[in-house]
């Protein structure tokens, strides 16, 4: 089967080679009139011959061409104003600069996810879809996590879950498409939102740090947005083919895919069908880690333009992961279907005031199933968990022109549902006797929140400030656990609450000179505790071996957070961006421990019960620095560094000995757990033949991670340094190839965040050296 | 042509996509027993079932055969009363042996012998 695979995409190639070989092609740049800086995602568009594309992250796009003499290009994009070019004045060996005029009336910029605009003052990292084609990763979590000052909490094969700037779990929101919810369905987070979607969907991702961002719900400490493809309007009937295929060594596995759109301007369609599967892999030092997955998905959306400016899309996912292994945690994925339904309307074409008006509905459904039947203990206990999880929700957003600047006054609701029970076979006892145990009963949240922005953006001056309040109620079933002889471990019938929650943020940028900018941003966000923290029912969810048991009264907690930002940017020295943040946390989530007289632990090698606590205050500072030399250099030099620490004044250790605990001390000044050390990557690429072929070195360099947190038990990390190479060759439009090592000396090496292999003290270490390539068709 | 790829692409997606159908043909064999025993086992519906064996000699075999998707949980055991009896159990998974236990003499007379069907 693998030759056959290698041998049909030779062909494939050699195919496209023959059929692109006879094509002229027009390279060209898309920058901003006013700042100079380039814009993506410009549509293109050729009158005569109806060819079209988008502009690259840099601004760049090449276009297939037939007779230049007498094409026009089309030019538009939905901040700016269209433009129509002639090039009856060039050749086509010419590189076409063409530069673009911002629309007075613009429309919010996070309206339009994924085309933030830089006068805001936020701190905000976009990940764009070329960065995504371009890796060999398969995990979302795992592409987040490689930017500065992001890290992932890897527990196996998928799953990796992002800490911004410290900030962990629920206390970062990811969401898809401006405001899709998926509650996941595992207790220990195997199925965060992002497992839930395949890469091979997404269209770009925005990072958002910071409680700034307000619309789309409440936010703690930062918000990322997972953009996936959605049909597309056209100006005469076409169809599209897009082929994604990746195959790597070592973690071996590939990742494939193919998009189908098309339509004309007032229907459209779009239909992907992807399968990604890896095997283990080796680490640096000859271990082999238990890591494989298999996940495949299928997505269909439909878009009509009902009249101008009118937009109606609907969308399906259906998607299948099977036997994905998780060596942190005593259960592996065995199966998770999961359903994502969307609708949106969107409404541009009104009057003078009002630019826009959203109006999206969604729901995420997800089964999913673990059981313990790879681990040791199955030998006498066979262990199955079966959780339904939904989020149904939906949000409204009306944007207008007011006061030279634009208010968004808007509100959403999301609701959340979670069951499931744990099933257990003492496969050595007599009648093979078995019971099961509740891990949510019938647990439900509701969030309901109304929000307001207003923003003036300038060239010189900019700013903005957001507010939002959520009505956020919560129930569930008793909580209980019972022995298998009926008799009880733990009950809780106080399982209601209801929290108001306050959030707001402002900020403001200003644009010195030229070259020069100065941000601020300050928030309040609060976020109420999440299904884990209120209903959980003794398990071991935590770093740390403890069972932990939900707390229905916890309160919710809040992050004041002050940013600020200085960039730099010049043709000639390029551009530089640093920004520092701190952030005073209150009603911190953290735990306790529940004494034995009240609740016993239930899982075997655990050293007691904890529950959450809020606590009076936690503080976390940091900052990121980031440097490119000029992008019109054809040699390249990017460099970034983030650091953050976290420190819990007051905390509570216990102190163990020979696995029991025997008292508690508290410890000042306690650093906060989980946090990635100090980490610096430096970029070095030359551009030849046009960027068509772009060979890229990168050194990754990790400090070592001392300053870790007492009462979690919290190990130390070494720091180690990896080189990584890639070379990315653009055939044209069409075709791009690109080829890469990663950890090229084979060092033997594991990230802070990286959970400790499951009954044992040993780190989850990541891959040794791994080859990769990728091909990306475009039709 | 453009339709031509879409196919060969298709049909790879498709043909990678097929997962292999995991069926396993697992056989329980209680052997070794000169006198009446008692076995209860899980069946391919997953239920107990519960039955008495008479033995016309040790060498007698009793078997029990069903097809099995991998994970499902395998289970036997054996109990019998004849202290001068013995009982071997095993568990062959396609054929080769997963699991096994014997008691000669042992005035235990119970033993068990369970796991689930490893994953390929």
């Amino acid at each position: 089967m693998k030759k056959v695979f290698i041998l049909l995409n030779v062909v494939l190639l050699i195919s496209i080679q023959m059929l692109s070989a006879q094509n002229i092609y027009l390279v060209g740049k898309i920058t901003d009139s006013s700042t100079n800086k380039p814009i993506s995602n410009v549509n293109i568009k050729l009158n005569k011959s109806n060819y079209s594309t988008t502009s690259n992250n840099l601004g760049n796009f090449d276009i297939k061409l037939n007779n230049i003499s007498e094409e026009v290009l089309i030019l538009s994009h939905v901040g700016y104003k269209k433009k129509e070019f002639k090039l009856n004045h060039y050749n086509t060996t010419d590189t076409i600069h063409i530069k673009l005029s911002a629309l007075t009336l613009k429309l919010s910029e996070v309206e339009i996810m994924g085309q933030t605009d830089d006068r805001l003052p936020y701190s905000i990292a976009k990940i764009s879809l070329k960065k995504i084609e371009e890796s060999n990763l398969s995990d979302i979590g795992n592409i987040i996590a490689r930017e500065p000052n992001i890290g992932g909490i890897k527990k196996g094969a998928t799953g990796i879950d992002p800490v911004i700037r410290g900030f962990k779990y629920s206390q970062v929101v990811v969401q898809l498409n401006g405001g899709t919810r998926i509650e996941g369905g595992c207790p220990n987070r195997m199925d965060p939102t992002a497992s839930h979607v395949n890469i091979n969907d997404l269209s770009n991702i925005t990072i958002y740090k910071g409680p700034f961002a307000l619309k789309y719900g409440a936010n703690f400490g930062g918000l990322v947005n997972l953009e996936t493809f959605s049909p597309q309007f056209y100006s005469s009937f076409q169809n599209n083919i897009s082929v994604f295929i990746g195959a790597q060594t070592n973690h071996t596995g590939y990742k494939s895919g193919i998009r189908i759109d098309g339509g004309d301007s007032s229907i459209s369609y779009s239909i992907s069908l992807n399968k990604n599967k890896f095997g283990n892999y080796i680490a640096g030092n000859g271990d082999i880690i238990n890591s494989s997955s298999d996940n495949y998905n299928i997505n269909a959306g439909l878009g009509f333009k009902v009249t101008n400016g009118h937009v109606i899309k609907l969308s399906a996912d259906k998607s299948w992961g099977r036997n994905v292994y998780f060596t942190a945690l005593p259960m592996d994925e065995r199966k998770d279907d999961t359903e994502i339904y969307e609708a949106s309307y969107t409404g541009t074409n009104f009057n003078n005031s009002i630019n826009l008006i959203k109006a999206s509905l969604y729901h995420s459904n997800v089964n999913h199933e673990m059981d313990n039947k790879n681990r040791p203990f199955s030998d006498t206990v066979v262990a199955i968990s079966k959780i339904h999880a939904m989020n149904t929700g939906g949000r409204l957003a009306i944007n207008l022109n007011i006061f030279n600047g634009n208010i968004e006054l808007g509100g959403n609701f999301e609701h959340i549902y979670k069951d499931g029970k744990r099933y257990k076979w003492l496969i050595m006892q007599p009648n093979l006797p078995s019971f099961n145990e509740n891990i949510w009963s019938n647990a439900q949240i509701n969030n309901l929140g109304i929000n307001a922005e207003y923003q003036q953006l300038g060239d010189i001056f900019s700013w903005i400030v957001a507010a939002r309040t959520d009505f956020n109620t919560a129930t569930s079933n008793p909580m209980l656990r019972l022995k298998p002889n009926g008799a009880s471990v733990y009950e809780n019938t106080d399982t209601e609450s209801s929290y108001l929650n306050f959030s707001f943020s402002g900020g403001s940028s200003w644009q010195l000179n030229e070259s020069n900018k100065i941000s601020i941003s300050f928030g309040k966000g609060t976020r109420s505790p999440d299904m884990i923290e209120r209903y959980i029912i003794l398990l071991p969810v935590g770093y740390d071996p403890y069972d932990y048991l939900g707390n229905p009264q916890l309160k919710p907690e809040t992050n004041h957070e002050l940013d600020f930002s200085y960039n730099f940017n010049n043709d000639r020295f390029g551009s530089l961006s640093t920004s520092i943040f701190f952030s005073y946390v209150t009603q911190y989530i953290s735990t306790v421990l529940v004494p034995p007289s009240q609740v016993k632990p239930q899982t075997k090698g655990v050293l007691g019960v904890k529950t959450f606590i809020n606590i009076d205050e936690a503080y976390l500072t940091g900052f990121e620095i980031a440097y490119n030399t000029p992008q019109k250099n054809r040699w390249l030099i990017q460099f970034n560094s983030a650091y953050t620490m976290g420190i819990n004044p007051s905390a509570t250790a216990y102190i163990i000995e020979n696995g029991d605990i025997i008292g508690e001390e508290n410890v000042k000044n306690d650093p906060l757990p989980e946090i990635p050390p100090f980490e610096s990557n430096l970029w070095f690429s030359y551009s030849f033949f046009n960027k068509k072929l772009i060979p890229e070195i990168n050194i990754r360099m990790v400090a070592a991670q001392n300053l870790v947190s007492v009462a979690y038990n919290e190990d130390t990390t070494p720091g180690f340094t990896i080189l990584n190479f890639k070379i990315n060759y653009t055939y044209n439009s069409q075709l791009q190839i690109n080829f890469g090592v990663n950890n090229l000396l084979n060092i033997n090496y594991y990230e802070h965040l990286n959970r400790r292999i499951i009954g044992t003290n040993s780190p989850f270490l990541e891959p040794g050296r791994l080859f990769y390539t990728n091909f990306i068709i475009k039709l | 042509m453009k339709y031509l790829i879409f196919l060969f692409t298709g049909l790879i997606i498709l043909a990678s996509s097929c997962s292999k159908t995991d069926k396993n043909q697992v056989s329980y064999i209680a052997t070794g027993a000169i006198s009446e025993f008692s076995l209860q086992y899980l069946n391919q519906n997953n239920e107990l079932i519960k039955i008495e064996v008479t033995p016309q000699s040790a060498q007698d075999e009793w078997k029990y055969n069903y097809i099995s998707d991998d994970g499902e949980i395998v289970y036997i055991s054996g109990n019998y009363r004849d202290i001068n009896s013995s009982l071997k159990l095993m568990i062959l998974i396609d054929g080769k042996v997963y699991k096994q236990a014997s008691n000669e003499a042992d005035t235990l007379g119970y033993l068990t012998v369970s796991g689930t069907v490893p994953y390929n």
